[in-house]
């Protein structure tokens, strides 16, 4: 082979190589950057005077007052609106039956797609469910339910070797002729008069309950059960595992078959697949041992300290044996027995590394959905006080991100919700991750210095 | 006079310095009970995992009793809630199988380029910014890149699935055909006398090129009129389970290439060797025990991953026609267990809830072997360097 070949083969190398490492930064960024934007969209938005009202009725939130003033001003803006139906109504009465007829589908469509966009009209009883009580708290729900109030969907299935074509009819056509005809484009021009959308920085989102299934409201409950969970998960697992890292490092003869074979328990305890945790959950804590009556969050807190047990033995592990051995045995020296040494002098100098450890696995606890799926998730559920943890299941970010995004009734009006919800998730395990790597940084720099 | 203040001390605080036999024995006995309390909750650790083992072979058990063994892995008719059930999991062995190994095409490559990348290319300041990039890839929670998969990518797939592919063609393809024929234009033009070795490799590269851009360009118009039906399927899933084993086999497989040692690399940079045919064929091969261990604890990972699977993967129980057609929606065992159990928890003691159970077992048993296995890698590795 010629030399410059071989060159071009180095260099190509090099170049595949970088490649490679190229390719799994714009995998990351490439899903990060959807999950962080639209996730911020939950927090950061244009809201409408819907949403203020929202928060004044239901928290009790924002300037009365000045809320009171904006919806009379959006009322006036709708007033055109509602005088046209009610004239239009008025008018068909006197009409002949078949003409009738012809436009009482229509208006009640019509009817139906006006009170998604500006909620109930003034003159009709206050609906049951907060989803018909008020119009869309967002702007950009506002534009969808505008777009379904100037079009009709249809399926255009004239061509049966494909699928259906979606193909948008104006609703105005409907009314051609008619005293309705001019209300769509009045809609359409006035639509921020009647809304009042403004720009709006929610970061309760995060604290505030989720009213009607998520549709208004935050995600404080699945927040909240999430932080049990993990917390739970550390309280069971950190004792257990610090002290298995000490006993495998201090204590155990290294040549024993004993201790082979709990380090190989160990391991493989850390490759089981997480959806075997759950089984074994539901069919340890919950059926066996009955820790509850069904699901609950301490279930849950178990299952998930099991979990996360090999991780921290390993890390405690390594965070011990780093420490370096004229630590010890100057401890040793100085008369100090076994345990004592471990105590007043190994574990300190291993906190750093043991602490580490222990934030990656509450990052792993934290995001685990299929370990609590059968033991202490609930898609609907009210913040839960920490003694109710014991007995009762709670919602869940992972759990519940699964939910809105598969199982919700409406699955796209709740878009926000459900990127808030991976965006908090994302955020919570990105910090402690980082924490980690940040205290890792400065064992680091102590070690070397 | 040195040792009379300690002598002192110890008489002040009530001790003398040797102590008692009695003492001596009571101490002896103390250090004997606080050894086994540490080595009861050692094991009680430990032992969690023969519990799992127990708990889900109890209740595997009844399903292989009430149902027998050659219905689940012969049949593939899945039909757990008709009368009478059918328990027929061949599909979803298959399926588990497919978005498996499609996610180790993805890794595999990517991540040992990764490894090689890390261990021998970049340089030390790089290094440190691209370790915590992996780092926090193995961070992301699995149900955010099942959200990813459910709600970004697979209507991007739907929609445009037929041009991402003829573009993924173009983007392997070119690379790998232009290299392929420089080298093989080198190798056929050295036999020529040396008059005519330019012109012969000229035309060698020209009639080759003109092969390779015709079958590329065949190969992404034949893909670019894909149409996928749907954008929940194997190869959505294969994809982001690759990107989410990534991270193990790039750990696993740098920590091997390490491991080589500088006196093997040295060496074969005295003989002469680039870099790329030191890595080629002297580090890659000594690593190649740890490599596979990487390679096979990727496997692990996504064998056992649920929550992608269970939002993206479509959830159809059958095997996609032709068998390697990952456009189409599958079905994985781990998705099985997530969305049955919810159904099968109140009818506990039917084939049904058990046969969840037998899943788990398979799975259990799947992922001990892959454990079993690395580690022999990684000691025969370790030894073999030794």
């Amino acid at each position: 082979m010629q030399l410059a070949t071989r060159k071009l083969l180095d260099r190509t190398f090099t170049g595949v190589g970088l490649l490679a490492v190229g390719l799994v930064a714009v995998a990351l960024v490439a899903m990060l950057g959807p999950i962080i934007t639209r996730g911020l969209g939950a927090f950061v938005f244009q809201e409408t005077i819907e949403h203020r009202r929202f928060l004044l009725e239901r928290f009790g939130r924002g300037d009365r007052s000045e809320i009171e003033a904006e919806w009379a001003e959006a009322q006036v803006a709708r007033e055109a609106i509602h005088g046209r139906i009610t004239q239009f109504e008025s008018e068909l009465r006197k009409l002949d039956w078949d003409q009738r007829q012809q436009y009482a589908g229509p208006l009640r469509d019509l009817k139906d797609v006006l009170h998604e966009l500006l909620g109930p009209f003034p003159d009709e009883p206050k609906p049951v469910m907060p989803r018909d009580q008020y119009g869309p708290t967002r702007w950009d729900r506002a534009q969808v339910a505008l777009e379904h109030v100037l079009f009709i969907e249809e399926y255009d299935y004239s061509d049966p070797t494909q699928m259906g074509k979606k193909v948008l009819i104006p609703r105005a056509n409907q009314f051609i002729g008619t005293s309705l005809a001019p209300l769509f484009g009045e809609l359409e021009t006035n639509l921020d008069k009647m809304l009042l959308p403004r720009r709006t920085f929610y970061w309760r989102f995060l604290f505030d309950e989720s009213v009607d299934a998520h549709l208004f409201g935050g995600i404080w409950p699945e927040v909240l059960g999430t932080l049990y969970l993990t917390l739970g998960a550390i309280v069971f697992a950190v004792p257990m595992g610090v002290i298995s890292a000490i006993y495998l490092v201090e204590y155990a003869r290294p040549e024993s078959r004993l201790v082979g074979l709990l380090r190989t328990c160990i391991s493989t305890l850390a490759g089981v697949p997480s959806i075997v945790f759950g089984l074994f959950g539901l069919a340890f804590f919950i059926n066996t041992v009955h820790v509850s009556q069904s699901k609950s969050v301490l279930a849950g807190s178990l299952t998930l300290a099991i979990l996360i047990l090999p991780l921290i033995i390993r890390a405690s592990e390594e965070a011990i044996r780093a420490v370096p051995a004229t630590y010890k045995e100057a401890a040793l020296s100085l008369g100090a027995g076994r345990w004592r040494t471990v105590v007043t002098v190994l574990l300190p100098a291993a906190l750093p590394g043991i602490l580490t450890g222990i934030v990656i696995s509450m990052g792993r606890a934290a995001g685990e959905t299929a370990p609590i799926i059968f033991t202490a998730a609930v898609s609907v559920g009210q913040p839960l006080a920490l003694w109710e943890a014991f007995s009762q299941p709670s919602p869940a970010l992972p759990w519940n991100i699964y939910n809105l995004c598969t199982e919700h009734e409406a699955v796209d009006a709740i878009r926000h919700v459900q990127y808030g919800m991976v965006f908090a998730l994302l955020a919570l395990v990105l910090m402690l991750n980082g924490l980690a790597i940040v205290l890792r940084a400065r064992i680091a720099k102590r070690l070397r210095g | 006079m040195s040792r009379a203040p300690t002598h002192n001390l110890a008489a002040a605080r009530g001790r003398s310095l040797l102590r008692s036999k009695r003492a001596n024995r009571l101490q002896h006995l103390a250090s004997l009970a606080g050894h086994g309390i540490l080595f009861a909750i050692t094991s009680s650790s430990a032992l969690a995992v023969l519990f799992i083992f127990w708990f889900i072979l109890k209740d595997a058990l009844p399903f292989f009793q009430l149902r027998g063994v050659r219905e689940f892995f012969a049949s593939t008719a899945w039909y757990p809630v008709a009368e009478p059930p059918q328990f027929g999991s061949l599909a979803i062995f298959v399926g588990s199988g497919l978005v498996t190994a499609g996610a180790i095409v993805v890794a595999v490559p990517l991540g040992i380029g990764a490894a090689v990348c890390l261990s021998d290319i970049l340089p030390f300041a790089a290094r440190q910014w691209v370790k915590p990039v992996i780092e926090i890839l193995a961070a992301i929670p699995s149900v955010a890149f099942g959200f990813f998969a459910l709600v970004v990518l697979a209507p991007m797939l739907q929609d445009r699935g037929g041009q991402m592919l003829a573009i993924g063609a173009w983007l392997v393809g070119a690379p790998v055909a232009a290299l392929v024929i420089f080298v093989a234009s080198d190798l056929l033009s050295a036999r020529l006398p040396a008059r005519r070795r330019l012109v012969g490799r000229l035309a060698i590269v020209g009639g080759l090129g003109g092969v390779a851009c015709w079958g590329l360009a065949n190969t992404a118009a034949a893909l670019d009129a894909i149409e996928i039906p749907s954008g929940t399927n194997a190869l959505n899933v294969s994809l982001i389970l690759g990107l989410m084993a990534l991270p193990t086999v790039v750990s696993v497989s740098e920590d091997a290439l390490q491991s080589v040692g500088r006196e093997l690399r040295e060496g074969a940079y005295a003989l002469g060797s680039t870099r790329a045919e030191t890595l080629l064929r002297v580090v890659i091969p000594a690593a190649g025990s740890g490599i596979c261990a990487a390679v096979i604890l990727g496997v692990m990972r996504a064998v056992g991953e649920t929550m992608v699977v269970w939002m993206a993967s479509g959830n159809a129980a059958q095997i996609p026609s032709p068998w390697y057609n990952l456009l189409q929606p599958v079905r994985t065992l781990t998705a099985t267990i997530a969305g049955e159990m919810g159904e099968a928890d109140h009818v506990t003691g039917s084939a049904r809830y058990h046969v969840l159970f037998a899943m788990a077992l398979c799975l259990l048993t799947i992922s001990y072997a892959c454990n079993w296995i690395s580690e022999h890698a990684v000691r025969r590795a370790s030894r073999k360097l030794r």
